[in-house]
């Protein structure tokens, strides 16, 4: 029973080994000179404005979160309308639910006010 | 006997209703509770003392009823009467009657006092007719819940934690009698293929003598604690010293009282085996109990709990009866019992006049009482009397029965006995002494009996002297009841 | 193509989910009408939530003793099924008949609250009548968000954000442990049906030793013990009930805690039989810690809902008892246990919502000193609610005890049951105490802003009808539930 599982551990062992490995090699063997502008972040050119903690609206999280639900939807509807014809009118009415019970939250959400941004 | 009108439930039950119609009364008018709880209380005595007097003196069951009630369990509601459950429902419905007009001026919430107090008659009286194990149970424990708040509501300082020892106490044991029933009847099930609850089917359990000693054991949790036999008794002087004046009778008259009725009723015709090879510990623990609360009683100064105190003492004699295990020992038993009921019950009632005109109950105090209030004092000099077991007065007779009884099987047993009543000789002599006579206390009530206190003394002073002198009537009702259960015993 | 159509149609039997489609498509529906009521308003969704409540029960009791199979032997709503589903309608209904009047005094009536609690209940529904893993998966998922939401509802009280947020991180943790036991079953049984699973082992009785089993069915078993709060999963217990809207708690600690035990008892008496000896042994450690660990910390609370928070974890290790009797008596108890328990629980939890003041800070034992005289009726029914918890007869509390030992003692765990009944003995101190409080001292205020809801004194009054009727005369539910056994 385990060893059919014993490729993918190997495959877990080497990709840890591999992404651990070069981080050490790399410190280990590389040439280091520090000078101002590499020590500054990002290497950019351009100097850190504000506090990195900054809040962000309430607004962001609502349309993430809105999006996710659509989002998800779309992988749904997608192998849906691949097979549109083989499914027929079961699938249709199984994707009209579907797309029914997304609405009522689409509604919800708008009424509440989530997709108006002031 | 076959009457088709379920005598037994309406007795049963009227309580209840009668509690239920306080409650509502309660919340508007005062008084209104306490006549309905008198009238209730007189028509549960009534009936009862119809059933008394229907008794012809047979082992049978007078009345029986029996209905299915949780099928998948094979639980029912079975009732039955004989001499035994007669005479202590009359005595319980007798004092219940008492304790309504003790508690007349009831004035805190009266309309749930006397719901309670009828509560606890029913619950007494189920006990009392109960032959289903669950049913038994049912009511055992709904005894604790009205008693529990009578304390706890109406009692005196320290109410709460008498009133939670109480409920603790007796709940323990008979979370163990709990235990008991559902094991015995699993085993029952098992050998026989029926299951249920019923007494006399239980009877017929197969039990090895290890598993009837623990039943046994578990089922006398419940019933020793309740008696109270020492060494489980220190639950008894708090709530009497702590609880109402009704609540002390009740205590006195009804819940002691079930104790030993489980006893003769449940545990040892179930495991009679068991109960042969105790029986030397329950007399050993009723001795020492009969003296060390004779002893501790001798030491108080609180004369309720001289009179608690006196009250273990006199169980422990009814107990060392049982333990003789003849018919005139338990005769005796079962006779001082209801007497011993009957005086407490007085000195209780008497104690609470004391209380009312002095306003102490401590024997520093007290005295002189004779001079002041000479009738209320005859009163208490008469129960006194009775108490320490004067000839011709109730406890007497009782108590000559049981020491025949146990001379005839254990002489040694009787003699330490003796020396018990010499005992109680002591104490109650002081507490006559400390009250009514020596220095004067100057009580605020000069007032002797009014007419009401007459009303409740006088019938508990007949029936002292009655029993005293003529307690004929209910050996009779007895005698065949208590030969039947000796026999479920299978010993001489 | 067109065969796994016509299958797929022939798998699909509505009936099966009938009572659970109802609840969803009327929480849905009622999303809507909350969001477009004025804000405030929230009589009127309280009432349609009862409403389709009831249809929802009626079907249920309709499809008492037919069996519907549905979704390819993933549903089965079953006696079982309909039994539990029936105690989770009954929970819901009592709290939502609590909730509208505390919504307004808490000062936050929204609407969404009741199509929430619908929600949850439907979960709980297909939770109980799930015969696959991944039912039963979805089921307390559904359950669970919805109550991670209802418990941290009061979004501007603190204790309240504590509460959700505290049963989201570890709902979410034991979540994990679910279903990552859930796919160890899968991977060695290779199917998540639990009939399925429990025909492989039949066929390869050796699979009880094998490591990804055992480890598979202990990690899924936590998943479930955190659910029921069974010590030592029980540390959200406190906060969580505490912190929460009194009429969630109720809910919780009835509904979702007896949909969890229906899936335990599914999932354990049907895939894990094959452990069942060494199962015994783990329900037993664990019904006897979590019944002494409940009322032990229990007798030092000082807080009444936190009091009750414990008593509930020491009332699922009475229930726990009958899972290691294993047997029907065993199952039927807990069965009727959870009914009784749902009435007693949500009897009292309801008390205390007429209590509370905004914010309920003054629920603790002094907060009720001497209720017995200024609201008579409201202490004699929290006594009989208190007398039921303790366990005495002529309640309810007493009947439920005693099927749940009884199968103990039938099964021969004597001691589980000397244990449980001494258990119960230590729980009377702290149930007496919050009646002295009420009783035995002078009452020190007059309790003026008691209101008698009528929605609220309605839950009361079917509570105590069902405590004092299960109690009286149990006989035909007893039977009920022993036709629904296992």
């Amino acid at each position: 029973m385990l060893d059919l599982y014993l490729p993918i551990i190997v495959v877990i062992g080497i990709a840890f080994a591999f992404a651990i490995g070069s981080v050490v090699f790399s410190r280990l063997v590389g040439v280091k000179r520090y000078s101002e502008l590499k020590m500054s972040p990002y290497e950019c050119g351009v100097p850190p404005i504000g506090n990195a903690n900054e809040r962000f609206s309430v607004k962001f999280y609502l349309v993430a979160v809105a999006f996710i639900v659509f989002d998800v939807e779309v992988a749904f509807l997608y192998p849906w309308a691949i097979m549109f014809k083989q499914l027929g009118w079961y699938g249709a009415i199984t994707m009209g639910i579907f797309i029914f019970v997304l609405v009522i939250g689409f509604i919800y959400d708008w009424k509440k006010g989530a997709l108006e941004w002031e | 006997m076959a009457i088709d009108f379920p005598l037994l439930s309406l007795l049963l039950f009227m309580p209840l209703a009668g509690a239920l119609v306080c409650l509502v009364l309660g919340m508007g008018n005062s008084t209104a509770p306490r006549w309905v709880a008198l009238l209730t209380a007189a028509g549960v005595f009534v009936v009862s003392l119809l059933l008394c007097l229907l008794q012809t003196p047979t082992a049978g069951w007078l009345f029986y009823e029996d209905y299915r009630w949780i099928e998948q369990f094979g639980v029912r509601y079975t009732l039955g009467l004989d001499g035994l459950s007669s005479v202590l429902i009359l005595l319980t419905a007798f004092l219940q009657l008492l304790a309504v007009l003790v508690s007349w001026r009831q004035e805190r919430a009266p309309g749930v006092f006397f719901a309670l107090l009828l509560v606890l008659e029913m619950a007494a009286i189920g006990v009392l007719l109960a032959l289903d194990l669950i049913l038994f149970y049912l009511f055992w424990e709904l005894m604790l819940i009205p008693m529990f708040f009578l304390i706890g509501v109406w009692g005196y300082q320290r109410r709460f934690q008498a009133a939670v020892k109480f409920f603790l106490y007796t709940l323990i044991g008979s979370l163990c009698l709990l235990l008991a029933v559902i094991s015995l009847y699993l085993l029952h099930g098992d050998q026989t293929g029926t299951y249920t609850f019923a007494l006399e089917a239980l009877k017929q359990t197969e039990l090895s003598t290890t598993q009837e000693l623990i039943f046994f054991f578990c089922f006398m949790a419940a019933f020793v604690v309740k008696v109270p036999l020492f060494p489980f008794h220190s639950w008894l002087p708090d709530a009497h010293a702590e609880g109402p004046a009704a609540g002390s009778v009740d205590l006195a008259g009804l819940l002691l009282k079930t104790g030993v009725y489980g006893m003769i009723r449940f545990a040892f015709p179930l495991f009679p085996v068991a109960a042969q090879k105790t029986l030397p510990v329950l007399a050993g623990l009723a001795l020492v109990g009969l003296f060390y609360a004779a002893w501790v009683a001798y030491q108080q100064v609180d004369i309720k709990r001289i009179v608690a105190f006196s009250s273990i003492s006199h169980m422990g004699f009814v107990i060392l009866g049982l333990a003789a295990w003849n018919q005139t020992a338990w005769e005796g038993s079962l006779l001082l019992m209801v007497n011993h009921a009957i005086t407490t019950a007085g000195l209780f009632v008497v104690v609470a006049m004391i209380e009312q005109r002095t306003g102490s109950r401590s024997l520093d105090q007290l005295g002189g009482l004779w001079k002041s209030h000479p009738n209320m004092s005859a009163f208490f000099l008469l129960f006194c009397m009775a108490s320490l077991g004067l000839p011709g007065l109730a406890n007497f007779a009782g108590e000559i029965l049981i020491l025949i009884g146990v001379f005839t099987v254990k002489p040694l047993w009787a003699v330490i006995a003796v020396g018990g009543i010499l005992f109680s000789a002591t104490y109650t002599l002081r507490l006559v002494q400390g009250t009514l006579w020596g220095n004067n206390c100057e009580p605020h009530d000069k007032q002797d009996l009014h007419s009401r206190e007459w009303l409740v003394l006088i019938p508990l002073a007949v029936l002292v002297v009655a029993l005293g002198c003529y307690p004929q009537p209910v050996l009779d009702l007895l005698r065949e009841p208590l030969s039947a259960l000796l026999l479920v015993g299978g010993m001489p | 193509m067109e065969n796994l159509v016509q299958e797929a149609i022939q798998n699909v039997n509505l009936h099966a989910v009938m009572p659970s489609l109802i609840l969803s498509v009327a929480g849905m529906a009622l999303l809507l009408v909350a969001v477009f009521s004025p804000r405030g308003k929230t009589a009127h969704i309280a009432w349609l939530s009862i409403a389709s409540l009831i249809v929802a029960g009626i079907v249920t009791i309709m499809g008492w003793n037919d069996t519907q199979y549905g979704f390819a032997g993933s549903v089965q709503l079953d006696n079982f099924a309909a039994f539990f589903s029936m105690i989770c309608i009954i929970a819901a209904g009592l709290a939502i008949l609590m909730s509208d009047e505390y919504l307004k005094r808490e000062n936050f009536p929204v609407g969404e609250y009741y199509p929430l609690i619908l929600i949850t209940t439907a979960g709980a529904m297909w939770m109980v009548s799930g015969t696959d893993l991944i039912t039963i998966f979805l089921g307390l998922e559904v359950l669970s968000v919805s109550l991670y939401i209802l418990a941290g509802f009061f979004r501007d009280q603190v204790r309240c954000n504590e509460a959700g947020l505290k049963y989201f991180f570890l709902g979410a943790f034991s979540t994990g442990f679910l279903l990552y036991g859930m796919a160890l079953l899968y991977g060695v049984s290779g199917t998540t049906k639990v009939y399925d699973i429990a025909a492989y082992i039949q066929a390869n009785p050796d699979t009880t030793t094998n490591v990804m089993f055992v480890a598979g069915g202990l990690l899924m078993l936590t998943g479930f013990f955190f659910k029921i709060a069974a010590a030592p999963f029980h540390m959200w217990t406190p906060d969580v009930y505490q912190g929460a809207p009194t009429p969630i708690t109720a809910f919780m600690s009835a509904g979702p805690k007896a949909a969890a035990f229906a899936a335990l008892i599914r999932v354990t008496f049907i895939c894990l039989e094959g452990m069942q000896d060494h199962l015994t042994t783990v329900f037993w450690v664990l019904a006897v810690l979590t019944m002494t660990v409940g009322n032990l910390i229990a007798l030092n609370q000082k807080d009444l809902k936190r009091m009750l928070a414990y008593s509930s974890i020491a009332h699922a290790g009475y229930a726990m008892v009958g899972l290691v009797a294993w047997n029907e008596i065993g199952s039927a108890g807990i069965l009727f246990y959870m009914l009784v328990y749902t009435f007693m629980n949500m009897g009292a939890f309801a008390i205390l919502i007429l209590i509370g003041r905004s914010g309920e800070e003054n629920l603790t034992l002094d907060g009720v000193t001497g209720l017995g005289y200024k609201k008579p009726m409201l202490g004699i029914a929290f006594s009989i609610f208190l007398f039921a918890l303790m366990g005495l007869p002529p309640t309810a509390g007493f009947t439920g005890k005693f099927y749940i030992f009884a199968g103990a003692i039938n099964s021969g765990y004597i001691w589980l049951a000397v244990l449980g009944v001494l258990n119960s003995a230590v729980s009377l101190y702290y149930y007496l105490r919050i009646m002295i409080f009420m009783y035995f001292k002078e009452p020190q205020e007059d309790y003026a802003w008691v209101k008698i809801y009528p929605a609220t004194a309605v839950s009361i009054v079917i509570s105590v009808i069902g405590v004092l009727y299960l109690g009286i005369v149990p006989g035909s539910i007893m039977q009920l539930a022993r036709m629904a056994g296992f």
